[in-house]
C-alpha cells in the first residue's frame, strides 16, 4: 500500500476573510473520512490551529477503498509470455497477488520442459509454488482445457501481442465468466509526435497488434483495464536491460550511445507494474474501461541511464556517441533502446488509482548490480562485434 | 509586488473581477493600466476604474514597509521578486498577512539526468535563480503562510521575454531556425494566463498553504518541435531547421537560442491533483493565443536580430541533423 507522505503544512484556521474560501467550511464528507483525519491530527502541531486532513482527499479515499477492497479475495489467472522483456511482469505480479492473499494460476506459453523455461523468471516459479500459486503450461488457444476448466475472477494477458494470439483467451473469458479482463499492452503503439510525454488518451498507430487487442477487449468485455508498458529492470528479467551497460562498464570499454544521448526514455522497476496490476485487481470499478501507462513516473536519458549505471558499479564510463546509419548498423541490434524519445507518463494510475511509483532507479541500479556481480556475470567472456564495429568506424574522421 | 508587466497585468483582472481590492506597487514607469489587446472597452474601463497604485521602489526598504503597514493588506502577491531580502520589509510591515504568495521558478532545480522536476526535487543553491531559493526559505522560517509557484518558460500575449517571439521574427522573415545540437532538448512553456489562474486558485486555499508548485504547460516539447508549434500557430508553412554546435562560434554576449540548451521541464501534478488546476491552453493553441493577439497585430519587445543566425549560417561548417 502507499506510503503517506505528509508536508510539514500547517492549516489555518478560517480566517473571517473577504475573499471565498469554500473548501474551509465543515463539509460532511470530509468528516467521514475519519480514518485519516485521526492519522493527520496524530501529526499536526500547532495547538492553537484548526486542522483538516492534510492527505488529499483522492488519497484518503483511496487508502480506505482499498482496506477495504483488499478483503475480497480474487481468483486471477495470469497467461504470460515465455519470453522477453514482459515475462517478469507475470512473476512479481503472481508473487504481489498471492502475498495479497489472492488465488494464483500463472499459465506459461508452450510446455514446461522447454529450454526456455531454464531462464529466470520461468527458473524461479518455485516461488510461486511456495507461496501457494499454481504453475502450468500449454497453449493460450486452448486456455479452458489448460487450467482444467478452473474459473476465475480475473484474467491478465500477458503474453499477446495482436488479436490471433489474444482472441481465444478473451473469449473463453467472458463464456466463462471471468469479471475483469486485463491486458498489457505496450506504449511503443502511442504515436511519436513533437510533443511529450505520451498520455493516456493520446493517439495511437492504427495499425498496432497490441491496438486491434485493446480495441477488441474494450468492445466486448463488461469491466477491463490496458496497461501500457516500456522498459524494465528487476530481479528475474528475461531480458537484458542494464546489464547491457554493465557489460561494457566493468570490462572498462567504452558504452556506445547512439544519436546525441539526449533520448528520453522510461526504465521502471517492474515491483511499480505489479503494484499497479495488484491495484487495478483491488479496485476494479476505478480501473474499470481505463488504459493506464504502466511506467515509473520518471524519465531518464540515454547517457543519463548509462551515468547511473556506472555510479551504481562505482566505475568511470566512457559515453561514445555515434550516428547508427553513418556506421552502416542496425541499431536494434546494436542498442538495447528506442533511438529517439520515448516516453509515457503514469498520469491516469496516479489520478485514478492512487498509485505511486517507488522505482528508484540509483538505489534500484545499485540492487542490480550486485546481483550482476554475484551470479559471476562480470567475468563472462563476452565479445562486442557491433561495438568493435562502431568504434572502428569512429576512428576514422568525419567529413562534413 | 510588480503587476504592470506581464503576469501581473492578467494576474490583477482575475482579482479585481473577483471582487478583490488590488494594489500594485510598481515604480510608475510602465504605464498603471494599459488596454489588452483584445479587451472590450467596458472591461478595460471597469479595471482601470478599480485598480489602485501604489508608487514606489521596492528597494527602498524604508519605503515598502512604511507604505504597507499604513495600507495594511491582507494578502501579498509578488511576482517581481528577486532576493529574500526584499521580502523581509514586507513581513515587517503586515504581521497579520494572510498570506504571501510568491512567484517563483523551476530554474531553482539541480539539473538532473531524471526528469521530470518534481516540487521534492533537489535545489542549486548555485543557480542563477538562487535569489528565488532564498526568498522561499526566508518564507518558511518566518512563520507566515505562504505560497510558492514555480513557472517553467511563461508564453503569451505581452511576453518580454523572447520566447514565442524569437520564433515568430524568424518566421516572419522567411528565415531558417538556426536550433544548437541536435534539437531534441525537451523544454516546457505554460501560458501566462493559465499562470495567473493558477495564482488565483492558491489564494485562500489552505492546501496551498506552505506548499511550492510547478506550474506550466501539460506537456513537454523538444527545440525543433516548438518550431513547428510557433509556425503552426501563426499559420506559417513548415520551417527549415538548421543544427549548429554552439562550440563552433563566439556570439560574445548575445543570445544564439532564447532556451538553456539542456532539458528542463517539470511536473505539474501536483498542482493538478491538489488544486484542481489545469492548463487550459495546449501549445499549439497558446502560441496562436499569443500570436494573435500581440506578434501577428504588428507588437513585439525586442527587436528582430539576426546577427547570431547569420554568423551561424555563413559558416561552412554545420552539424547535420
Amino acid at each position: 500500500m502507499a506510503t503517506l507522505v505528509f508536508s510539514s503544512s500547517l492549516l489555518l484556521s478560517s480566517p473571517p476573510s473577504k475573499f471565498s474560501s469554500p473548501s474551509l467550511s465543515p463539509l460532511l464528507p470530509r468528516f467521514s473520512l475519519s480514518r485519516s483525519s485521526a492519522l493527520s491530527s496524530s501529526l499536526s502541531i500547532t495547538p492553537s490551529s484548526l486542522t483538516y486532513p492534510t492527505p488529499s482527499k483522492r488519497f484518503a479515499l483511496s487508502a480506505l477503498s482499498v482496506r477495504a477492497s483488499a478483503e475480497v479475495k480474487k481468483k486471477v489467472l495470469i497467461v504470460n509470455t515465455n519470453s522477453g522483456g514482459h515475462a517478469v511482469i507475470g512473476f512479481y505480479f503472481a508473487k504481489q497477488l498471492l502475498g495479497s492473499g489472492h488465488e494464483v494460476t500463472i499459465l506459461t506459453v508452450g510446455e514446461e520442459s522447454s529450454d526456455k523455461m531454464k531462464k529466470p523468471p520461468f527458473n524461479r516459479f518455485s516461488e510461486i509454488v511456495s507461496a501457494g500459486g499454481k504453475t502450468v503450461w500449454g497453449d493460450p488457444a486452448e486456455v479452458g482445457k489448460v487450467v482444467g476448466g478452473a474459473a476465475f475472477d480475473v484474467v491478465l494477458d500477458n503474453n499477446g501481442k495482436d488479436l490471433d494470439a489474444v482472441r481465444p483467451v478473451i473469449d473463453w473469458a467472458k463464456s466463462s465468466g471471468v469479471k475483469q479482463f486485463l491486458f498489457i499492452s505496450s506504449a511503443g503503439i502511442y504515436k511519436l509526435t513533437d510533443e511529450l510525454p505520451h498520455v493516456e488518451g493520446d493517439v495511437v498507430k492504427a495499425d498496432a497488434g497490441h491496438v486491434g487487442v485493446e480495441k477488441y477487449i474494450a468492445e466486448v468485455f463488461g469491466i477491463w483495464a490496458i496497461f501500457r508498458p516500456q522498459y524494465m529492470i528487476g530481479s528475474g528479467n528475461n531480458k537484458d536491460c542494464e546489464e547491457w551497460f554493465y557489460d561494457r562498464i566493468v570490462r572498462d570499454r567504452p558504452v556506445p550511445i547512439p544519436g546525441s544521448g539526449m533520448q528520453l526514455t522510461n526504465i521502471s522497476h517492474v515491483r511499480d507494474l505489479s503494484s499497479m496490476l495488484t491495484l487495478a485487481v483491488e479496485k476494479p470499478d476505478a480501473a474499470n474501461s481505463r488504459i493506464f501507462n504502466c511506467v515509473s513516473d520518471r524519465a531518464v536519458t540515454l547517457d543519463g541511464m548509462t551515468r547511473l549505471c556506472a555510479q551504481a558499479a562505482g566505475r568511470p564510463v566512457n559515453i561514445v556517441h555515434y550516428d547508427p546509419k553513418a556506421v552502416g548498423i542496425d541499431a536494434k541490434k546494436a542498442f538495447p533502446f528506442r533511438n529517439m524519445h520515448f516516453y509515457a507518463e503514469p498520469r491516469a494510475a496516479k489520478d485514478i488509482l492512487g498509485w505511486q511509483g517507488t522505482t528508484n532507479l540509483p538505489e534500484d541500479l545499485k540492487e542490480r548490480f550486485d546481483e550482476y556481480v554475484k551470479i559471476g556475470r562480470d567475468k563472462k567472456p563476452i565479445t562486442f562485434e557491433i561495438d568493435d564495429k562502431i568504434l572502428e568506424s569512429l576512428k576514422v574522421p568525419v567529413a562534413v | 509586488m510588480g503587476g504592470t508587466r506581464f503576469i501581473g497585468v492578467f494576474l490583477s483582472r482575475l482579482l479585481v473581477k473577483e471582487g478583490h481590492q488590488v494594489t500594485l506597487f510598481t515604480r510608475g514607469k510602465a504605464p498603471i493600466t494599459q488596454q489588452l489587446p483584445g479587451e472590450s472597452d467596458k472591461d478595460f474601463v471597469d479595471f482601470s476604474s478599480k485598480i489602485l497604485h501604489l508608487k514606489g521602489d521596492r528597494k527602498d526598504y524604508e519605503f515598502v514597509k512604511s507604505s504597507l503597514s499604513a495600507e495594511g493588506f491582507d494578502v501579498v502577491y509578488d511576482i517581481n521578486g528577486r532576493e529574500a531580502e526584499e521580502v523581509e520589509p514586507i513581513l515587517d510591515a503586515l504581521p497579520k498577512l494572510e498570506q504571501y504568495i510568491y512567484c517563483s521558478s523551476a530554474g531553482v532545480y539541480l539539473k538532473s539526468d531524471l526528469l521530470p522536476h518534481f516540487e521534492t526535487d533537489a535545489v542549486d543553491p548555485k543557480s542563477r535563480h538562487k535569489g528565488k531559493l532564498e526568498t522561499e526559505s526566508l518564507l518558511t522560517s518566518k512563520g507566515v503562510n505562504w505560497t510558492s509557484l514555480r513557472p517553467v518558460y511563461i508564453y503569451g500575449p505581452l511576453n518580454y521575454n523572447p520566447v514565442e517571439e524569437w520564433f515568430f521574427h524568424r518566421l516572419k522573415a522567411g528565415r531558417p531556425i538556426p536550433i544548437p545540437n541536435s534539437g531534441v532538448q525537451i523544454t516546457q512553456l505554460g501560458h501566462v494566463k493559465d499562470l495567473a489562474r493558477a495564482f488565483i486558485q492558491v489564494l485562500g486555499n489552505e492546501k496551498a498553504s506552505r506548499q511550492v508548485f510547478n506550474i506550466s504547460g501539460d506537456k513537454y516539447v523538444t527545440f525543433d518541435g516548438l518550431a513547428r508549434a510557433c509556425a503552426k500557430a501563426g499559420g506559417f508553412p513548415e520551417p527549415e531547421i538548421i543544427h549548429f554546435n554552439p562550440k563552433e562560434f563566439d556570439f560574445g554576449k548575445k543570445k544564439a537560442f532564447p532556451f538553456r540548451d539542456q532539458h528542463y521541464f517539470a511536473s505539474i501534478d501536483k498542482a493538478k491533483s491538489v488544486l484542481g488546476w489545469k492548463p487550459e491552453f495546449d501549445l499549439v493553441e497558446g502560441l496562436a493565443d499569443s500570436y494573435n493577439l500581440d506578434f501577428g497585430r504588428g507588437t513585439f519587445r525586442k527587436a528582430a536580430d539576426f546577427s547570431t543566425d547569420d554568423l551561424i549560417l555563413g559558416k561552412s561548417l554545420v552539424l547535420q541533423s
